[in-house]
C-alpha cells in the first residue's frame, strides 16, 4: 500500500493541508482532484521530499519515505521539468542513472521506452525540437525508464490531445497491470472517472471524499430524479414537499429529492401531467460529486 | 534490466559532473569563446614574435668593397644586438633605390673611403647608426694601426659577473603574469556564468524538481560546479601548454623556467578563483526563476571579478605598491592580484601563504553559506526569492 497519512501544511498563515489520508493499493489508478490551490501539489511534492510536511508522513509498504525509497518512485512534477538542449535519448538515460540503473542498462532502457512511447525515431532531437504531446511522453518515459514501484504525476494529461491521452492512459493502465500504484491530479474528471479505481477529492486541504467511483456515486444515489413529461406546463411539480428543481427544459426535468421525500407522490404528480417518458434515478457524474463536495460547507463533507 | 541500485553521493555527483561536462563540451558558446582565447594568445605571441625579429633586424646595403666592410658590420651589428643582413650595391643610384623602395635599411657609402655616407630614408635608428660608425671605425682604426706599423692591440674584454644570476628585469616576468591573469579573468567570468546559466536553466525548467527528488541539493550543486571547473581546469591547462609551448619556440622568453613558474601559479590561483566564485555565482543564481532576471543577481558579483582584474592589471606596472600589497590578500581580488605580485618578485613565501589561507577560508564560508542559500532557493520558482527568504527556507 501506498498510504498518505495525517498530512499537515502551512505556509506561513496559509494552511494547505490539513489533515490530507487516502491509500493506494497497488495495481490500482488513484485519482486526485481538486480545485486549483486545493494543494494537490503540495502533497504530491511531499510524498517526493520536495517539502517537507508539518505532520504526518507518507507510506510505501508500512515504511516512511526516504530519500532512499523516493527513488523507487517514477515522478513527474506539475510544469514539467525536461532540459530543453538535451538530446532525448540522453535525457531519459542520464534520469535512469541517477536512480540507480548501470550506464549499460540505461541506455538499452531508455531506447526501449522511448520506443514504446512511439519516439524511437527523436532520440537524436533535443527536447525542445519536440511538440508538447512528445515532451510529455519523454516526461513519462523519464519517470518509467527505471521500473518504478510507484508512480506520482502531477497533471500528466494536462495539455495533451485526445490521441495523446489516449495514448498516456494506455500506458499507466499498463503499469497498473503490472502492479503499480498510480497516482495522479487531474482537473479531466471524465477521465478520472474512467481510467481510475478509486478517487479522492481534495477541497480547503482535506479529503473531502474518497473511495471508488461507486462508492461515491452510491454515497449520493437515490437523490436526483430524472423525469420526462412532455405536455407538463412549466412548474407542475412546485407543490410536492421534499423535492428541489435542479434543472427544467421542455418537460425534461432533473430533480433533488430531499431525504424522506416520496419519489412515488412525484411519479403521481407526473402521471396527471399527461404522458412520462422517462422516470429514472440518475447516477450523477464525476463532475456533480465533485462540485457538490467542493461546494459544501466543511463539517458536512467531512 | 538488473535491479537498479543506491547510488552513493560520489556517484551522483560524478553522474551530474559528467552531464555538464559532455553538455557544455558541446556547447557552440564554449567552443566559441575557447577558440577566441586561443587564437588571442597564439595571436599575441606571434605579434610579439614579428616585433621583437623586426627591432633586431637591420639590412644594410653596400656600395663598393664589400669584403672587408661586410665581416665588420656584422660583427658590429652582433655587438649592438642587431641582426645584420649586407646587402651588395652597384653604385650611389641604386643604393638610393633601394633605400627608398625599403629593401635596406640604410646604405653605405664609400665606407672604406675618407668620407663615408650613410643614406637612409628619414631617419637612422639607434642599432644602424652605431653598426655601421662601428664597423667604419674599426677598419679606420685598423688601417691606420697598421700604417704606423702596429697590427696587433691588446684590448682588454670586459668581464660581466652576474650579481643575482638567472634574474630578468621585472618586465618581462610581470608580463607573463598579465597574459595569465587575463586568462584566468577570462575563464573565471566565463564557467562561473555557465555555473550560474546552469543553475537557472534547472529552475525555470523545472527540472530541478525531478533531480532533487533522485538527490541533495549540495549533490546537484557539487556536480555542476566540479563538472564545469574541471572542463575550465582542462581548457586553461590547453591554453598554458600552448602559450609556453609557443613562447619557447619563438623564443619570447628569456627564462623559461620562471615562464613554466608563473603558468603553475596561474593554474593554482584558477583553482582557488574558481571555487570562490562559482559558489557565488551558483547561490545568487539560485534566488532567480528566469535567464531574465539572472544579470540582476550576478552583476555585483562580476563587478568584483572585473575589479580584481583592473587592480591586477594596475599591479603589473607597481608590483611592490600598496594597492598590490592590500588587494593581494583579499578574498576573491587576492587570485587576480597575488600571481602577479609573485611574478614581480619580493613575495615572502608567509605572505603568498597569508593570502591562500584567506581565501580558503573565504572559499569554505561561501560554500557554506552559498549552500544554504542554493538549497533554500532552489524550489521556489515563482519570482525571485530574497537572500534571507532562502536562508529560512526548510531545508530538505
Amino acid at each position: 500500500m501506498l498510504e498518505f497519512d495525517g498530512l499537515h501544511k502551512s505556509f506561513g498563515d496559509n494552511h494547505v493541508l490539513d489533515g490530507v489520508g487516502f491509500a493506494v493499493a497497488p495495481g490500482s489508478m488513484f485519482g486526485f482532484c481538486g480545485s486549483n490551490g486545493a494543494g494537490k501539489t503540495t502533497t504530491m511534492r511531499i510524498a517526493m521530499g520536495l517539502v517537507r510536511a508539518d505532520a504526518g508522513e507518507v507510506r510505501w509498504r508500512g515504511v516512511p519515505l526516504d530519500q532512499e525509497t523516493r527513488r523507487r518512485i517514477g515522478y513527474m512534477p506539475e510544469e514539467r521539468g525536461l532540459y530543453p538542449k538535451m538530446k532525448v535519448g540522453e535525457q531519459v538515460t542520464y534520469f535512469a542513472r541517477l536512480h540507480g540503473v548501470d550506464a549499460g542498462a540505461a541506455a538499452k532502457a531508455a531506447a526501449e521506452w522511448l520506443g514504446r512511447l512511439g519516439l524511437g525515431e527523436r532520440r537524436g532531437d533535443p527536447v525542445e525540437k519536440l511538440s508538447l504531446g512528445n515532451q510529455q511522453r519523454v516526461q513519462l518515459a523519464a519517470a518509467l525508464v527505471s521500473r518504478p514501484e510507484v508512480l506520482i504525476l502531477d497533471e500528466p494529461f494536462s495539455g495533451l490531445d485526445p490521441v495523446g491521452v489516449d495514448s498516456l492512459a494506455e500506458g499507466l493502465l499498463d503499469q497498473v497491470r503490472a502492479g503499480v500504484p498510480v497516482v495522479f491530479s487531474s482537473h479531466q474528471l471524465d477521465l478520472v472517472e474512467r481510467l481510475c479505481d478509486s478517487v479522492g477529492i481534495l477541497a480547503r486541504g482535506r479529503m473531502v471524499a474518497t473511495g471508488t467511483v461507486e462508492e461515491l456515486r452510491r454515497r449520493d444515489a437515490g437523490r436526483l430524479l430524472r423525469v420526462v413529461v412532455p405536455d407538463a406546463p412549466q412548474g407542475w411539480m412546485a407543490a410536492l414537499p421534499g423535492v428541489r428543481v435542479v434543472s427544467e427544459q421542455a418537460g425534461d426535468t432533473l430533480l433533488e429529492l430531499a431525504a424522506g421525500a416520496d419519489d412515488q407522490s412525484v411519479l403521481a404528480a407526473a402521471v396527471r401531467t399527461g404522458r412520462v417518458t422517462h422516470f429514472a434515478w440518475r447516477e450523477p457524474t464525476l463532475v456533480e460529486l465533485f462540485r457538490e463536495v467542493v461546494a459544501a460547507p466543511t463539517e458536512e463533507a467531512a | 534490466m538488473t535491479a537498479p541500485r543506491t547510488p552513493g553521493s560520489g556517484e551522483l555527483v560524478r553522474l551530474v559532473a559528467g552531464r555538464e561536462l559532455s553538455t557544455r563540451i558541446r556547447d557552440k558558446t564554449f567552443l566559441i569563446s575557447s577558440a577566441i582565447i586561443l587564437l588571442l594568445v597564439l595571436g599575441g605571441m606571434v605579434f610579439q614574435a614579428v616585433i621583437a625579429s623586426g627591432a633586431d633586424d637591420v639590412t644594410i646595403g653596400l656600395v663598393g668593397d664589400t669584403a672587408t666592410l661586410k665581416p665588420a658590420l656584422v660583427a658590429e651589428g652582433t655587438a649592438v644586438g642587431a641582426d645584420v643582413t649586407v646587402v651588395g650595391l652597384d653604385d650611389e643610384a641604386a643604393a638610393r633605390r633601394a633605400v627608398t623602395d625599403g629593401d635596406v635599411d640604410g646604405a653605405l657609402l664609400d665606407g672604406a673611403g675618407a668620407s663615408p655616407r650613410l643614406l637612409v630614408e628619414r631617419s637612422a635608428g639607434s642599432s644602424l647608426t652605431a653598426t655601421v660608425q662601428g664597423a667604419v671605425s674599426r677598419l679606420a682604426v685598423g688601417r691606420q694601426l697598421s700604417a704606423a706599423g702596429i697590427d696587433r692591440l691588446d684590448v682588454p674584454d670586459v668581464g660581466v659577473t652576474e650579481l643575482h644570476p638567472g634574474s630578468d628585469p621585472t618586465g618581462e616576468r610581470t608580463g607573463i603574469a598579465v597574459v595569465g591573469v587575463i586568462v584566468l579573468y577570462a575563464l573565471l567570468i566565463l564557467i562561473s556564468n555557465f555555473v550560474a546559466q546552469g543553475v537557472v536553466e534547472e529552475k525555470s525548467t523545472r527540472v530541478v524538481e525531478l533531480l532533487l527528488s533522485a538527490m541533495k541539493p549540495w549533490q546537484l550543486l557539487a556536480g555542476k560546479v566540479v563538472g564545469l571547473g574541471v572542463l575550465g581546469l582542462a581548457q586553461i591547462v590547453a591554453i598554458a601548454v600552448v602559450g609556453v609551448a609557443g613562447a619557447l619556440i619563438f623564443d619570447l622568453v628569456s627564462l623559461p623556467g620562471q615562464l613554466i613558474g608563473t603558468a603553475f601559479t596561474v593554474l593554482a590561483w584558477f583553482v582557488l578563483g574558481y571555487a570562490f566564485y562559482a559558489s557565488v555565482f551558483a547561490a545568487g543564481a539560485s534566488l532567480v526563476s528566469r535567464q531574465e532576471d539572472l544579470a540582476g543577481v550576478i552583476t555585483p558579483m562580476t563587478m568584483l571579478l572585473v575589479a580584481g582584474f583592473f587592480v591586477a592589471l594596475r599591479s603589473a606596472s607597481d608590483p611592490t605598491g600598496l594597492l598590490a600589497t592590500v588587494t593581494s590578500y583579499v578574498p576573491g581580488l587576492s587570485p587576480l592580484v597575488m600571481p602577479v605580485r609573485m611574478a614581480g618578485g619580493g613575495v615572502a613565501w608567509w605572505e603568498v601563504l597569508l593570502a591562500v589561507g584567506l581565501q580558503l577560508v573565504a572559499i569554505a564560508l561561501v560554500v557554506r553559506l552559498g549552500g544554504r542559500i542554493y538549497a533554500g532557493a532552489l524550489l521556489r520558482t515563482s519570482g525571485r526569492t530574497t537572500i534571507r527568504e532562502a536562508l529560512r527556507a526548510e531545508r530538505l
